[in-house]
């Protein structure tokens, strides 16, 4: 007995102590790419070919069945059928970094600046690169798509995905409750900076002890005129060009100014005592207890925020509409390294971006069940669309949707307007490569989670934390991170005079 | 030989065929990915013939892995916060649970027990995302009981999620509060299983019910004490993620006692996704946890033969 307890005993113990992060999961070997043997695209004849798409939403009920109905459309044009897998919000960097490492077999993704970071991946090789499809297959791409969209998505020169055609600039805009700004009748048209809501947050403190004055949830950074190397991570180069050095975003003046108003504001009440570790700020916006918030927009936006609150939400803009890397990557589409039909893929995909009928369909589901034409131009959800709810921004051109119930006919022009007047970023095409610099990147990346939440909202006094922040930044290698940027920055502006 | 292991085999086989799924499990999930350590000191690159040949064919990069976790200030918090809070999550846990078992074998009530020790073993089924709310709903700033408690006594609301003094408490408090239910189960059971007339000779000795405790039930479960502390002793470069990330709600300001060797890892990798770091981390806290294991099996075998694991 009790030498069985110990043979038990010293197994237990070697595991645990062995155990590892690594599972031996998923396919191995021998995915030979026979892609060469698949019709090469060319006409239908032959079997036709699964496509596996894997994409970023909450996994809908209908998503088979819509794809079924896909399937026929595409089985017919380009003989292919696609099996669409859906991958939650919050899950969906994590789940694809395991599933693209295991080699699971995937042709098209989802990929962007923000969800299954785009440029990162490309240098890990997670993506096909596509100049010559794109050459091959990708005509009307090329010819729908804004031109700006797919030069900004280059990783050292090359294409590795197809954006969706949206909007292009990012526009900061202060974001109001309407309701009470008409209650109190509060005047919002000298508000752009941060430093010029302080009168309006004042009153509704006063007037309304109840309201939160300023939502924000703990991703909340003050804006300040620079564009940043890596989301979320300090390093950043002046908006205006000037000098295309790159520094560390909190030594700046700009931010030092606007982090010392964020803690006036937090110590006036104005900001949630919470809001540094807060994931959402959602539930203000279902009760109305807010004043104001920042977000990113695009044109009509406030009548989508107004439908979705159920009260009128206007804005005021924060900062200029700038084309940046973050923008241009904001919802793009890759073909799989792994994929084994890379053409059919690519077939897909220009379809996907061209063609009304299969982009409406994949939006929008089935007509007739999830939809109905109201008339040319419009549609209207039918109730079965709650099974199939898709976001629009991440399944391709988004200017051949049908429009709501209620938009102006001429929604895409203002798109469209929208993104010739966006300025470029002086570093727009420009993407750190951070492998020389990989240990110092996660010890900063510790660093920026320690003071960062709390210095944004305000929490903390800047007079004391910031010095600190700044001088655990440098403890961890910011500097070196920061000189390898600028001289990788400084190739890139020699090349592209 | 031959014949000598066939015959013992034959002998036992039923008790290795109960092994044997066990035994499997292990394989599949403990000693195949061992194979996946190299992936320690390589810069994993995808390539498109699978994760194996990407595995073998990625560029070596010796230790340059591992230096992320010893490169800065970081490493010593994090290692000294992972040491500190699981000694103290090894001893005081070994102390309430044991005591809670006593206490509970003790009970005469049999039902009103068993009402007990399911109660205290509910937190225990308890996700970390759930206790995290809990505690916030006791620790909020503008809406938590504690800080309501406070003002009832005319002293100033706290901002908890944002001073560190009373962390290393909290985190102890909740860590046992869903932890000892469980483990006093283990020690419970080994209670029930002593000889009652041990204790019918005691008391007919007079020995009174602290003695009986002293010189019977502590003695004869120090085997299973022994054991469950030498497997916590492996562990004790692990960190449980869920109370250091859930509980703490990621607060920033918290770091200083908060931050462990696996949230750190989880921090800086999250957003980088470089396989051969995090399989460093995961590396270098086995290696760590074997050689505690060995060394603390080696001083139990040199005090008492018997009660080490092998």
């Amino acid at each position: 007995m009790s030498k069985i307890k110990k043979r038990a005993g010293l197994l237990l113990a070697a595991t645990t102590a062995f155990s590892l992060v690594l599972s031996a999961c998923g396919s191995n070997g021998n995915n030979e790419p026979e892609a060469a043997g698949s019709g090469s695209g060319s006409g239908n004849a032959g079997k036709p070919v699964e496509l596996i798409w894997y994409t970023i939403g909450t996994p809908q009920k209908d998503v088979d069945t819509v794809m079924a109905e896909v399937s026929k459309y595409t089985k017919e044009k380009i003989n292919a059928t696609i099996k669409m897998k859906m991958i939650d919000w919050g899950d969906y960097s994590q789940k694809m970094q395991v599933l693209v490492a295991s080699g699971e077999p995937m042709d098209i993704l989802f990929t962007s600046a923000g969800g299954f970071d785009y440029v990162q991946n490309v240098r890990k090789g997670a993506f096909l690169e596509l100049d010559e499809l794109l050459d091959k297959y990708g005509q009307g791409i090329k010819n729908t798509i804004d031109p700006g969209f797919l030069s900004g998505s280059k990783v050292d020169g090359h294409n590795y995905g197809i954006p969706a055609n949206k909007e292009l600039p990012q526009l900061e805009v202060w974001r109001f409750n309407q309701n009470l700004v008409d209650k109190y009748k509060l005047d919002t048209s000298g508000v752009r900076t941060l430093e010029s809501l302080e009168p309006l947050l004042k009153t509704i403190k006063e007037k309304e002890p109840e309201v939160t004055p300023f939502a924000m949830d703990k991703t909340y950074v003050p804006y300040v005129p620079y564009d940043y190397l890596v989301t979320n991570m300090p390093m950043a180069v002046k908006l205006d060009g000037s000098d295309m050095k790159v520094v560390n975003i909190l030594e700046t003046s700009e931010m030092k100014a606007a982090l010392e108003t964020m803690h006036k504001y937090y110590k006036a009440g104005y900001v949630a005592p919470e809001a540094a570790t807060t994931g959402s700020t959602s539930d203000l916006t279902t009760s109305g207890k807010w004043l104001l918030d920042r977000a990113q927009t695009q044109p009509l936006a406030e009548n989508l925020w107004s439908a979705s609150y159920g009260y009128p939400v206007t804005t005021k803009p924060a900062s200029d509409a700038i084309i940046t890397n973050t923008s241009v990557q904001g919802s793009i589409m890759a073909i799989s390294a792994n994929s084994e039909h890379p053409e059919k893929a690519m077939e897909f995909l220009n379809l996907l971006n061209t063609d009304p009928v299969l982009r409406n369909m994949v939006d929008s589901g089935t007509e007739g069940t999830h939809y109905e034409k109201i008339d040319d131009k419009h549609m209207k959800n039918l109730d079965a669309s709650q099974n199939y709810n898709m976001p629009s921004y991440s399944l391709g051109n988004n200017m051949l949707l049908y429009l709501n119930e209620g938009d102006p006919d001429d929604k895409w022009d203002q798109f469209k307007k929208f993104n010739a007047e966006g300025k470029p970023s002086p570093i727009l095409g420009f993407n750190f490569d951070s492998t020389k610099v990989a240990t110092e990147m996660t010890a900063v990346q510790n660093v920026k989670e320690q003071f960062w939440a709390s210095l944004m909202t305000g929490t903390v006094d800047p007079a004391t934390f910031l010095p600190k922040a700044i001088d655990e930044f440098k403890k961890a290698g910011l500097d070196k991170v920061i000189a390898e940027a600028q001289s990788q920055l400084d190739a890139w502006a020699a090349a592209n005079k | 030989m031959a014949g000598s292991f066939f015959r013992s085999f034959n002998r036992n086989k039923v008790l290795l065929l109960m092994v044997l799924p066990g035994a499997l499990w292990f394989l599949c999930f403990s000693y195949l990915p061992l194979v996946g350590t190299v992936a320690a000191f390589k810069e994993y690159r995808f390539s498109r013939q699978g994760f194996w040949y990407s595995l073998i064919h990625s560029k070596n990069v010796g230790w340059d892995n591992f230096k992320f976790l010893f490169n800065t200030d970081a490493a010593y918090t994090i290692t000294r916060n992972t040491l500190l809070y699981n000694i103290a999550f090894i001893f005081l846990g070994l102390v309430f649970s044991v005591a809670l078992a006593i206490l509970l074998s003790e009970l005469v009530n049999k039902k009103l027990a068993k009402l007990y020790q399911t109660s205290m073993f509910l937190p225990y089924f308890l996700s970390w995302v759930i206790v995290g709310y809990f505690a916030f709903s006791f620790l909020s700033m503008d809406r938590g009981l504690l800080n309501h408690i406070l003002g009832y006594f005319g002293v100033d609301s706290m901002q908890w999620y944002s001073d560190p003094t009373y962390w290393p408490y909290i985190l102890i408090f909740v860590y046992l509060w869903k932890s000892i239910g469980y483990s006093s189960v283990v020690y419970l059971a080994s209670i029930l299983g002593i000889d009652k007339s041990l204790y019918e000779a005691a008391m007919i000795d007079g020995a009174s019910k602290l003695q009986q405790v002293r010189n019977i039930t502590l003695p004869l479960l120090k085997p299973i004490i022994i054991i469950m502390t030498l497997l916590a002793v492996g562990k004790i470069f692990y960190a449980d993620f869920g109370l250091f990330y859930q509980v703490p709600r990621d607060s920033g300001t918290l770091y200083s006692v908060t931050n462990v060797i696996d949230t750190y890892v989880y921090r800086g990798l999250k957003t980088t996704g470089e396989i051969g770091m995090s399989t460093a981390a995961g590396l270098y806290q086995s290696i760590v946890g074997f050689v505690l294991v060995m060394i603390s099996n080696y001083v139990v075998r040199k005090l008492d033969k018997d009660s080490a694991l092998f």
